[in-house]
């Protein structure tokens, strides 16, 4: 098998053409934080944690959706990076209303441990503070747009592993919302099955199953991988 | 029809329009037209029928004439003079005066109330001298109902020469030659790109033109589209052409619905014509162009975002790489062109890129359209070879400031722009000149400012506008903006402290590097470089001690 | 070596990190050694004097805490926020996504337990209510926070002993940072 040479933060790698920067770091144990990544659906750049410095390139690329090319000299640890992590965990906080003390997901939410790694003890924005809503109309799931981070990881794997497209995204801006159908009540959706996939790739307690309280959330957001290699394998 | 049928009809049409002594132009623009135009051509038409003269005089509606805020227009040719503010009582006595008596009326001459000396043949008027029209040429000449008159304006000879005579490398040799650039914003090198697309070998290839012109202010692709849609339909032919492509995709906001019935209307006449279709004047070369119409998004300015919405997906952009011209439309290699890109296509394989390349600037060739608007005398749309300098367009293109007020600052780029203070007057409008004034070229918005405009107001009004059209999608811009626009409104409202500006210019960088497209990566400019140019206005404003430096 | 002054405050918390205070137990000894306790609402202790250190637990919710606030910055070497409240709001700020009337009107109008009886508070010695509910850091500036719901006594007992041992504390590490 062809190999290419890369750099990444001043060491040499030997590999395999096509990966994507984030699949190279996360196999050679480089940190790189992600959000909106989930493993098993595809990828979109949205959260903009995992940006990298590449040599001679004057923007700053998402690791997961840029991919290696020969010669690439890579850092993902500058300061620059580092405190642009900082400033999006920050916004993530400040956008809605993430309220750890009563939260479901509160001690295995992937956003408090985002806060942990950046070293995120305050907020220094002002808080929005927005009116969402609480959908609990799903006779056993909960929708709280309160704790949404619009990863949008619930609509790519309802859209690409379950194939049921119940979630999309509506409005433009700090106005946007993950909603079921036609922004109708998840419970009336026509096109649910009710899999519970989505609970599982949510990062935060933003959907959640009603049988539990505070702080018993046990998300596996790693069988949705588990999931696509096997369909994989049968293929 | 072929090549020969096509000489044919260009001769018919040449002259059936020659028998007529006198050709009255009626000014059908968007500015014109919400002014009173279509009455006013109605009333031309019916008149010069009612004197049984319309044996001799053409009366036609044209595309944007300039000078917008003058409206309605009408333009008397061979002699070229135009009247301005023209209402439905003016017509008999123009047809009297101009037509029978030849003698021009001098009161409603164009700039009568405010020259000393207006001139009639429109041509000398300074508004005019200093322009060179290139994209804009024929726009405000030709009936853009009309592909005859099209054709009599040299239509589809670009098209004929490059089908004939020119292989497609030989055609993006001669783009490359004129050094044209991107007129969409970033102004990348037009035959780089097409070069690009030409070079990634696929059975399915897609020209796309931009037309969904967002910025607030802007209004040259709507004028070039609604003035003269065959040029832009045989720019995206040629393009076709060139790279391979054999479908094309016009795709122009909902909110310019002249623009998009002509353009639909041009193609008809284009497909029936044989200019457009399968076997375009008797070759083996096939293109077709479909409209889609925006719905009102900004952010579908943005190419990622155009081709999802042309695919029918919510208009939000991806991350590049991949670009469009490796990976767009349908995942298939895609050529995405502005408007006024498209249309200075013709003019180049016309007359040679050479020819355009001896225009402008050394690093930015040929001409740029700017509508140019705000506290100016006499606003509209113009077309100035690169490197003319502010000072050329604010004072003797734009007649100089409302009230002889001072010139504060002109905005360019829009949203995406920046502002530049009087101080820089003199720069030479290209865009590297205004990138290193931290602003940029932009689609072409100018908009003039006097001492009476806020400049920190000014910026927070763009942030709004940028906060209401991020598309969501990624953390920078969705909430970086919003994060921004409240600082920028406790500015306004003299409640910020000098904390709160280290946090807004911290975002503002924040959010230019991060964000995932073009719109959240400049949606700090006008705060950037209002800040470079007008801090004091910010300091100013800056009253409470600082409560938290943590 | 003089020994340094602490006080404790509760503004817009539940007393929780208060609590949490109390849990570092007799850990307390040492802490005496190095500073006294002036005041405290577990403590008495009527008049804020000039101290070393303050903590403060809870956010700023009226027109008495913002004096207050004020009042302990000007005291206060050292002002530290106490807990999630202080930090970012917590559940004391989960009434800002409502206004402010509605908010009163459900607690003391229309609250099942007040029998349709209820009426609104108004008495001029009682605190009057902002419409928003904001941290320590957007009307003060903050030296040092703990976040946290509560901050585990071990955490609190740590910066204690680093302020008095004239260390800064770091609470950057995974396991001393927490929230919720």
């Amino acid at each position: 098998m062809t190999t290419i040479t890369i750099h990444i933060n001043e060491k040499e790698y030997q590999v395999a053409p096509g990966k994507t920067i984030l699949e190279v770091c996360r196999e050679n144990d480089i940190e790189i934080l992600t959000m909106c990544h989930l493993k098993g659906i595809m990828d979109v750049g949205a959260c903009r944690l995992c940006l990298v410095e590449i040599e001679g390139v004057n923007r700053l690329l998402s690791a997961c959706t840029t991919k290696v090319g020969a010669n690439m000299i890579i850092r993902t640890d500058t300061e620059r990076i580092k405190r642009y992590q900082r400033i999006t965990t920050e916004l993530f906080f400040a956008e809605r209303n993430h309220v750890c003390s009563v939260c479901v997901a509160n001690g295995k939410c992937e956003l408090q441990q985002l806060g942990y790694k950046v070293g995120l003890d305050h907020i220094r924005y002002p808080f929005l503070y927005p009116q969402c809503e609480v959908d609990s109309s799903h006779p056993w799931y909960v929708m709280d747009h309160n704790r949404c981070i619009m990863c949008t990881r619930c609509v790519r794997v309802c859209n690409e592993v379950e194939g049921a497209h119940n979630w999309d995204v509506m409005n433009r801006g700090y106005q946007v919302r993950v909603i079921s159908d036609f922004n109708t009540p998840w419970g009336e959706s026509i096109t649910c099955t009710s899999c519970g996939k989505c609970l599982h790739a949510c990062p935060t307690g933003a959907i959640w199953p009603k049988a539990i309280v505070q702080g018993q959330l046990n998300k596996k957001p790693e069988i949705i991988e588990e999931l696509m290699e096997k369909r994989a394998m049968k293929l | 029809m072929n090549r020969q049928e096509l000489t044919n009809l260009r001769s018919l049409a040449i002259d059936k329009q020659q028998k007529y002594k006198h050709k009255i132009c009626v000014c059908c623009g968007a500015s014109c037209i919400s002014s009173g135009a279509e009455a006013v051509l109605k009333k031309m038409q019916d008149e010069i029928k009612a004197r049984g003269m319309d044996q001799e005089v053409e009366v036609i509606p044209t595309g944007c004439m300039g000078p917008c805020n003058q409206g309605p227009l009408v333009k008397h040719m061979p002699d070229n003079t135009i009247y301005q503010k023209i209402t439905e009582e003016n017509i008999a006595q123009i047809i009297q005066s101009q037509l029978i008596d030849k003698k021009p009326i001098e009161d409603i001459l164009l700039f009568a109330d405010s020259r000393e000396k207006p001139f009639v043949n429109a041509n000398e008027d300074p508004f005019f001298k200093k322009q060179l029209k290139i994209a804009l040429k024929d726009c405000g000449e030709l009936n853009p109902e009309s592909i005859d008159d099209y054709l009599v304006h040299d239509g589809y000879q670009a098209l004929s020469k490059v089908l004939f005579q020119q292989s497609p490398e030989e055609v993006i040799a001669e783009i490359k030659q004129s050094r044209l650039r991107g007129r969409g914003g970033a102004g990348y090198p037009t035959g780089l790109k097409w070069e690009t697309v030409y070079k990634h070998v696929n059975d399915h290839k897609y020209v796309i033109c931009n037309g969904d012109e967002g910025d607030p202010g802007a209004f040259m692709d709507r004028s070039v589209l609604e003035g003269n849609p065959h040029r832009v339909l045989e720019g995206m032919t040629i393009a076709g052409y060139a790279v391979g492509a054999n479908k094309g995709y016009a795709y122009i906001r909902g909110e310019y619905p002249l623009a998009i019935k002509r353009f639909e209307l041009a193609i008809k006449q284009a497909r029936k014509l044989g200019v457009l279709g399968d076997h375009i004047l008797g070759t083996d070369f096939n293109f077709d162009v479909e409209v889609r119409i925006g719905a009102g998004a900004f952010v579908c300015g943005e190419e990622t975002a155009l081709i999802a919405s042309i695919e029918g997906k919510r208009g939000t952009p991806k991350p590049r790489p991949p670009f469009p011209a490796e990976s767009g439309l349908w995942g298939k290699p895609t050529l995405i062109n502005n408007v006024e890109t498209m249309a200075s296509i013709v003019p180049i394989i016309n007359l040679g890129g050479e020819w355009y390349s001896d225009i402008g600037t050394p690093k930015s060739a040929g001409t740029k359209v700017f509508a140019l608007a705000g506290k100016i005398n006499y606003s509209g749309l113009i077309e100035v070879p690169m490197g003319t300098t502010l000072r050329q367009i604010v004072y003797e293109i734009g007649g100089g400031i409302q009230g002889d007020a001072p010139f504060k600052a002109a905005q360019t780029g829009g949203p995406s722009g920046g502002c530049i203070p009087a101080a820089h007057l003199d720069v030479r409008m290209d865009y590297e000149a205004l990138v290193n004034l931290g602003s940029i070229m932009g689609s072409g918005g100018l908009i003039i400012m006097d001492d009476s405009s806020d400049m920190v107001d000014v910026a927070r009004f763009f942030m709004e506008f940028c906060m209401d059209e991020s598309c969501g999608k990624c953390v920078p811009c969705r909430v970086g903006t919003k994060m921004m626009h409240d600082l920028l409104q406790k500015i306004c409202d003299n409640k910020a402290n000098s904390n709160d500006l280290q946090r807004l210019e911290e975002l503002a960088i924040y959010v230019k590097e991060t964000s995932l497209c073009g719109l959240g990566g400049s949606a700090p400019n006008p705060l950037l470089s209002t800040l470079r140019h007008f801090r004091e206005e910010y300091d100013q404003r800056i009253s409470k001690p600082v409560v938290n430096s943590y | 070596m003089q020994k340094k002054k602490i006080a404790t405050v509760w503004l817009g918390g539940c007393s929780g990190c208060h609590m949490s205070l109390l849990d570092i137990d007799e850990r307390i000894l040492d802490l005496v050694k190095l500073a006294d306790i002036v005041k405290c609402p577990i403590v008495d202790g009527k008049e804020l004097p000039e101290v070393d250190i303050t903590l403060v637990e809870g956010s700023v919710t009226s027109d008495e805490h913002e004096r207050e606030i004020l009042h302990i910055r000007k005291q206060s070497k050292f002002v530290v926020a106490l807990g999630d409240c202080a930090v970012m709001t917590n559940v004391t700020g989960m009434r800002n996504y409502f206004h402010l009337q509605d908010v009163i009107d459900t607690a003391y109008v229309n609250a099942i337990s007040n029998d349709r009886e209820g009426q609104l508070p108004d008495h001029p010695a009682l605190l009057r209510l902002n419409d928003k509910v904001v941290p320590l850091q957007e009307v003060i500036k903050v030296d040092f926070v703990i976040p946290g719901c509560p901050p585990s006594a071990d955490v609190i007992f740590y910066v204690l002993n680093e302020f008095l041992n004239d260390r800064v504390p770091d609470l950057s590490d995974v396991k001393k940072l927490r929230y919720g």
